[in-house]
């Protein structure tokens, strides 16, 4: 009988302790919107390939935009990675910069697209890392455009300088794919 | 084989008419006999350090030593093949001992004697000797408990793992640490149970039906981590313990250092262990290294006749590395790994430097036991116990962010129980208790990152009542228990902007269980033993969400789970054919009604790093049908063979497919050869063992990313020896023939290879 009453009197103490509110921790690492920037050199309007995904990895799912390209155009590109959760927006691009000797880009053509990228900038060790890009079309092609964005790749590897992926290893931090027209 | 346990029980009786108090004329006598077989143990030997002589037992194993003064004694009791043991009497007139030593420590117990929590006699329970515990005091609890069969261990690598009894594992099993359930974030896979085995003298599994006497949430089985009853020996005692590892240049150094006192009897045990990166046949696992220093004590008080108070406090701190090439980023990145015969990453250096990713956890604990002895028959017992779970872990990130952890929980236990004993007749007893638990998890701010379990508090009320008795030839044990569990976790949403979303739940369980063990002759018993235990969904399978590094999964929480239902039944029989030939079984079955396990979802979730599986907490019904089998032949007083044998079958019978993270099956062979006791070197043997892991067939490729590895079997070898009766010497080789193998059960499976060839060499002095 005392038990039961014990227990009785445990449960109503119960129901009244709670704990606060946890802190909303701010995500500073996210990356929300991923654009890449293609704009023509001999002029014309820029071209924004766009990943963006507001709340991160859960919740409502990215929208992803892709873009209509001219055959036999050479375009600028310019890689962008903001953080949008922030306020004002975190701009992380910098970071990236900073860290230039860990971190490359890979741009890879998929389902039949016929692109020509090549990096147009370098580390301290020489190696590309991607954030500025050349881009050449040729013959008109569908496919989509495969980026990728390795955290600690092994830069030295065979052929990762020519922005082959297979031996890069290390960790991905962005995989995105674009629907690409070139017509 | 080791004396793994002596009981003794002093009786004093006067067999001489007169007595002179000071003239030496006083005789030790007593029988020493066998605890699991009751046979008298010829030839093992009675020494009193003080006096320089003793005597050896005749066929009925007695011994007599004459001519003794009055005065107190050291007693070393050894015997071919055992573990040397120290004892202390005061000789105030003849004396008469009982020795029982464990002769057999492959052979199951009826009965934990050892501790302050005495358990069941009807349900079976497997203990790791003391001297095992010190030969082993490198490696973590789990893979110490992994020689008993029936007993397989979850791992994240080689520095982190858990154990898993009979297919269950986490949550399903109770850990006691002393009488207290071990706290911590024991939902996580990669989450090893934080206890340092050489703080214990004892540690042994119960493979159970219920573990009614106990708070936890777990399906029956139990592993008993135990301090045993400070020695009532008014000098200083203790003994150094020191075992280095070729594999991962590992060193560990224990003391432990005890003394009795009419007034405050304690004792304090110390562990320090550093080790670098370990290596597979072929390679460095870089970032395999470990840092570790626990502390342990024990107070015993007694303030009058009928009241004592326990004190136990230790802490537990370790660092450990993760192998740096199971760091992944998403599927294209475990795609690349599982197709490499290196893991990424791999260096060809050794190193003691820890890097990201890697675990930092510390976990402090206390424990008061307050025993009040109203009398022979009546025993009641206030307890509190109070334990601090601190996690961190670290992954590798962008910018500084690699010393800042990923996670970090911060998690606080108190627990308060009140029990009694009560003696009715000889044979039965009453056990009851109330026991109230409150437990809450904090994330610490700071991480960046959104928690992958939410903050939460959880509190039980539980009470119980169990019956043991004696009736002719069979004990039987019948018990209930109740229990009523409240949940409240406030959650973040994973929509944008962040919100609060709070949830309650409240679970009220109810527990049954049963056995009787039936004693046919001494030489053959038969126990069955049956249980229906209630589990509720802990946190972790009700509202984690997020991605889960290791295997690149996005794990999502389900708020509306049902309960667990086990309903278990065992059956077990002890055969001693001869005095040469032993053999014991436990046959088990268990039916699980929803059963929770984490589903493969057929949506792939679209992220900025790529497209990732979804795994939902979901419900489903199993079977576990099994069979553990342990015999040994003692062909002569030098040989031994010992073989034992595990098979488990998990099916999920919704689905009709196998169930995941099964063991698979096993069986080891070991011969050990005891040389005859030398000049200097005694107790000296050579033990070889070969242990077969079958390949898991049980599992469909759709269940998992890669095929279940294939099957593998290890060599060990190991030599004992004792340089007088103080220092003691271990020399083991593990790993005999540098085999290269993966291991089901281990989840860097997917990464890299186990461990190679490890030759250990282990002193330890005792004083």
């Amino acid at each position: 009988m005392i038990r039961i009453i014990s227990s009785i009197i445990l449960l109503l103490t119960l129901h009244a302790c709670k704990i606060p509110d946890p802190i909303i921790p701010n995500e500073d690492e996210v990356i929300t919107t991923l654009t890449y920037k293609l704009t023509p050199l001999t002029g014309g309007s820029e071209i924004n390939l766009q990943f963006n995904d507001p709340d991160g990895i859960g919740g409502a799912p990215p929208v992803i935009s892709g873009g209509n390209l001219a055959p036999n155009t050479t375009y600028k590109g310019v890689m962008e990675l903001i953080n949008e959760q922030l306020h004002p927006p975190y701009n992380i691009t910098s970071e990236i910069e900073k860290e230039a000797l860990d971190h490359q880009f890979f741009f890879e053509n998929e389902n039949g697209l016929l692109l020509n990228i090549m990096y147009d900038d370098t580390d301290a060790n020489g190696h590309p890392v991607g954030l500025n890009t050349i881009l050449k079309t040729t013959t008109a092609s569908t496919g989509t455009l495969k980026i990728t964005l390795r955290h600690q790749p092994d830069k030295s590897a065979a052929e990762v300088k020519g922005g082959n992926i297979s031996n890069a290893g290390g960790e991905t931090d962005i995989e995105v794919e674009f629907p690409i027209h070139v017509n | 084989m080791s004396i793994k346990n002596i009981y003794i029980t002093l009786a004093f009786i006067s067999f001489q008419s007169i007595a002179f108090s000071q003239s030496c004329l006083w005789t030790l006598k007593g029988r020493i006999t066998d605890e699991s077989t009751s046979e008298p143990l010829e030839f093992a030997t009675v020494f009193i350090t003080e006096l320089q002589r003793g005597d050896a037992a005749d066929e009925n194993g007695n011994f007599a030593i004459k001519n003794i003064c009055p005065g107190n004694y050291h007693l070393q009791i050894s015997h071919i093949g055992c573990e040397g043991q120290q004892l202390y009497i005061k000789m105030r007139r003849d004396t008469l001992l009982q020795i029982a030593l464990h002769h057999h420590t492959e052979i199951l117990n009826e009965v934990s004697i050892h501790g302050t929590h005495d358990q069941s006699t009807v349900q079976t329970l497997q203990s790791i000797s003391k001297d095992d515990i010190l030969k082993n005091a490198s490696k973590n609890l789990s893979d110490i408990l992994e020689k008993l069969s029936g007993v397989s261990v979850l791992k994240n690598g080689s520095g982190i793992s858990k154990p898993i009894i009979n297919g269950m594992y986490g949550n399903r099993i109770t850990i006691l640490n002393n009488g207290l359930v071990q706290a911590g974030q024991q939902w996580g896979n990669d989450h090893a149970p934080e206890i340092d085995p050489f703080l214990s003298d004892h540690i042994s599994v119960i493979k159970g039906c219920a573990s009614l006497a106990y708070g936890g949430n777990g399906l029956g089985s139990i592993v008993m981590i135990e301090n045993s009853p400070i020695e009532e020996d008014p000098h200083l005692h203790g003994l150094v313990n020191y075992v280095y590892q070729t594999n991962g240049r590992g060193h560990t150094f224990n003391a432990k250092m005890q003394q009795f006192n009419d007034q405050l009897s304690w004792k304090i045990a110390g562990t320090l262990k550093k080790s670098g990166d370990t290596h597979a046949p072929d390679y460095y696992l870089s970032n395999t290294g470990k840092n570790e220093w626990n502390l342990g004590v024990q107070v015993h008080k007694k303030f009058s006749p009928e009241w004592s108070t326990d004190l136990q406090a230790s802490s537990f701190n370790t660092n450990i590395g993760i192998l740096r090439g199971s760091h992944i980023g998403n599927v294209t990145d475990l795609e690349q790994a599982l197709t490499r015969e290196e893991p990424f990453f791999t260096t060809d250096q050794f190193t003691y430097h820890i890097q990201a990713p890697r675990q930092e956890v510390n976990h402090e604990l206390i424990k008061i036991e307050n025993k009040w002895q109203k009398n022979d028959r009546l025993i009641f017992q206030f307890n509190y116990g109070g334990q601090l779970n601190n996690r961190k872990e670290y992954d590798v990130r962008r910018g500084d962010r690699s010393t800042i952890p990923a996670l970090s929980l911060k998690q606080f236990s108190h627990f308060f129980e009140a029990l009694m004993h009560k003696e009715y007749s000889h044979e039965n007893h009453l056990k009851s208790g109330i026991q109230f638990n409150i437990t809450t998890n904090k994330n610490n701010p700071g991480t960046g990152t959104l928690p992958l379990i939410p903050d939460y508090i959880s509190a039980r009320t539980g009470s119980y009542l169990i019956l043991e008795g004696l009736n002719n030839k069979i004990n039987y044990e019948a018990g209930v228990r109740m229990d009523y569990n409240h949940l409240y976790a406030p959650t973040i949403s994973r929509t944008y902007p962040r919100t609060i979303e709070k949830y309650t739940h409240d679970f009220f369980n109810i527990n049954l269980a049963g056995g009787a063990k039936y004693n046919i002759s001494e030489d053959f018993k038969i126990a069955l033993n049956t249980g229906y235990v209630v589990r509720s969904p802990e946190i972790n399978e009700l509202y984690s969400n997020g991605l889960h590094q290791g295997v690149s999964g996005i794990e999502e929480g389900n708020p509306d789970l049902k309960k667990e239902k086990s309903f278990k039944t065992i059956l077990s029989n002890e055969l001693k054919v001869n005095t040469k030939f032993y053999l014991q079984a436990q046959l088990y079955y268990q039916h699980i009604r929803d059963y929770i396990y984490l589903k493969p979802e057929k949506e792939l979730r679209l992220t900025v790093r790529g497209a990732f599986p979804v795994y939902t907490y979901n419900q489903t019904n199993a079977n576990l049908s099994g069979l553990d089998l342990q015999a040994s032949y003692e062909p002569s007083n030098h040989l031994k063979w010992i073989v034992k044998y595990s098979y488990l079958n998990g099916r999920d019978s919704k689905n009709q497919q196998g169930l995941i993270y099964m063991p698979a099956n096993t069986v080891s062979n070991q011969i050990q050869y005891d040389f005859t006791e030398g000049k200097v070197f005694k107790n000296t043997n050579i033990s070889f063992t070969y242990k077969n892991v079958f390949r898991q067939n049980n599992i469909d490729l759709s269940q998992d990313f890669l095929p279940p590895p294939d099957g593998y079997s290890l060599a060990n070898l190991e030599l004992n020896t004792n340089i007088n009766s103080r220092v003691k010497c271990t020399i083991s080789v593990e790993n005999l023939f540098n085999t290269r193998y993966r291991d089901y059960l281990d989840r860097l499976r997917y990464f890299a290879d186990e461990i190679g060839r490890n030759v250990g060499i282990r002193l330890a002095y005792s004083f």
